[in-house]
């Protein structure tokens, strides 16, 4: 009789995994990216304080997970490509819709060489916030909020029952810190600090959140 | 299928201190990420000797009641408690006896001997091959990170009171970088005439 298996260990010798438990979530005057900070080789927790929320525009990031290799040089290219962008087109910045294609673009076509699932997450005046998930397979999926990771699957409930439409700023925050709460408590995978970044008309906001004030969120 | 001694992840450790021995271990049970149980203590007793034990939790429990079995059926025998020092030899012949299908599990053994008061540790593979050390003993998942802290942590004979202090933070530190250890602490301090067992306040990630 099968079992059921789950390979946590996927990557190549001595490669380095984003564990993770990462979301994104569009609200009533933007988009807010979450992340834990746990970067683990095998079981050993190799940083605890990573950063998983990647720039790629002024206003568009990202939140990685899979291989951090594999996400680290993906993001690169399609910050190259989003920069010739804004150059070829007098300064015009590129949508959010225009950044997620290109990381479909090369999660798809590399699909048998990658290991990453990303999250893009964007602002700009005309759309508002933006969420686009790239899962393994380098399809794209528009939502109004995503979550991803080895962590996701544990609040894949709390989260459906608990997202409103158009919430505050403080509400946003405050959704994520307790989703990303649960997912870093029940997955060994994820795990350190809850950081965010906060995309709206005024600006980027970065947040941090240390395990005393999570953990009981 | 994953390797037995890391589906359910969890960390122990011993010590010897001045006329003192103290072991610890975490409290988490989990199949492989997910964790299940931030409840699961590692480290039993049977009389004044104690056990921790790590590995493959199915094991851990089996080993534990075997033991049990073992040590009572000794009492009624021997009309007096088991001293580590048999209660050691003891865990090497058991796990030797399964050589060929053995118990995936990683035993720690600490007490004092009643009679000379000598603190005593060992530690021992899956297969019964005995570790006599003088100054600290590992076993789990978090074993690398816990030999850094130890051998770097670790001074000959301190007091019971500094003794806690040492070995709480060899165990919460090693298994914060163990991404299948920790959900909680519980450290056990033996001397001639008490135990204080204390549960540590760690983090839950």
């Amino acid at each position: 009789m099968d079992a059921i298996n789950v390979d946590i260990n996927h990557l190549k010798k001595g490669e380095v995994s984003l564990g993770t438990s990462i979301m994104a979530v569009t609200f009533k005057d933007g988009v807010i990216l979450g992340a834990d900070s746990r970067t683990t080789t095998g079981t050993y927790i190799a940083n605890r304080v990573t950063d998983k929320l990647t720039q790629i525009q002024d206003k568009i990031w990202c939140c990685r997970s899979g291989s951090a290799a594999d996400t680290q040089a993906v993001a690169d290219i399609v910050k190259y490509h989003l920069q010739m962008y804004k150059a070829n087109n007098n300064g015009k910045s590129p949508s959010t819709k225009i950044a997620a294609s290109i990381f479909q673009e090369l999660c798809y076509n590399n699909k048998d060489n990658l290991s990453a699932g990303i999250i893009c997450a964007g602002y700009d005046e005309k759309n508002g916030g933006e969420v686009y998930t790239i899962p393994l397979g380098g399809s794209l999926h528009q939502h109004e909020y995503a979550i991803s990771g080895s962590g996701s699957v544990f609040i894949y409930g709390y989260c459906k029952k608990n997202y409103k439409p158009n919430m505050t700023k403080d509400e946003t925050v405050n959704f994520i810190k307790t989703s990303l709460s649960q997912a870093i408590k029940w997955d060994g995978s994820s795990g350190g600090v809850i950081r965010m970044i906060v995309l709206t008309k005024s600006g980027i906001e970065r947040l941090l959140f240390l395990p005393d004030e999570y953990v009981n969120a | 299928m994953s390797d037995p001694s890391s589906i359910n992840g969890g960390t122990a450790v011993a010590m010897v201190g001045k006329d003192c021995v103290a072991i610890a271990c975490d409290m988490r049970l989990g199949s492989q990420s997910l964790g299940v149980s931030n409840n699961f203590e590692k480290v039993f007793n049977y009389g004044h000797v104690y056990l921790g034990l790590t590995g493959l939790a199915t094991d851990v429990l089996t080993v534990y009641e075997d033991f049990r079995m073992k040590t009572n059926l000794y009492k009624m025998s021997e009309d007096r408690d088991i001293e580590p020092e048999s209660f050691a030899n003891l865990v090497s012949s058991t796990l030797y006896q399964r050589r060929f299908g053995p118990w995936f599990v990683g035993p720690l053994v600490a007490g004092l001997n009643s009679k000379t008061g000598k603190p005593f540790i060992c530690g021992f593979d899956f297969i019964g091959c005995i570790d006599f050390a003088k100054d600290f003993v590992v076993s789990g998942t978090a074993t690398d990170q816990l030999y850094g802290m130890c051998e770097s942590l670790y001074e000959p004979n301190l007091e019971p009171e500094d003794l806690f202090e040492t070995i709480s933070q060899a165990l919460l530190n090693a298994a914060d970088r163990d991404a299948l250890s920790g959900w909680g602490a519980v450290v056990y301090v033996i001397t001639k005439d008490k135990v204080v067992k204390r549960y540590l306040k760690s983090r839950q990630d």
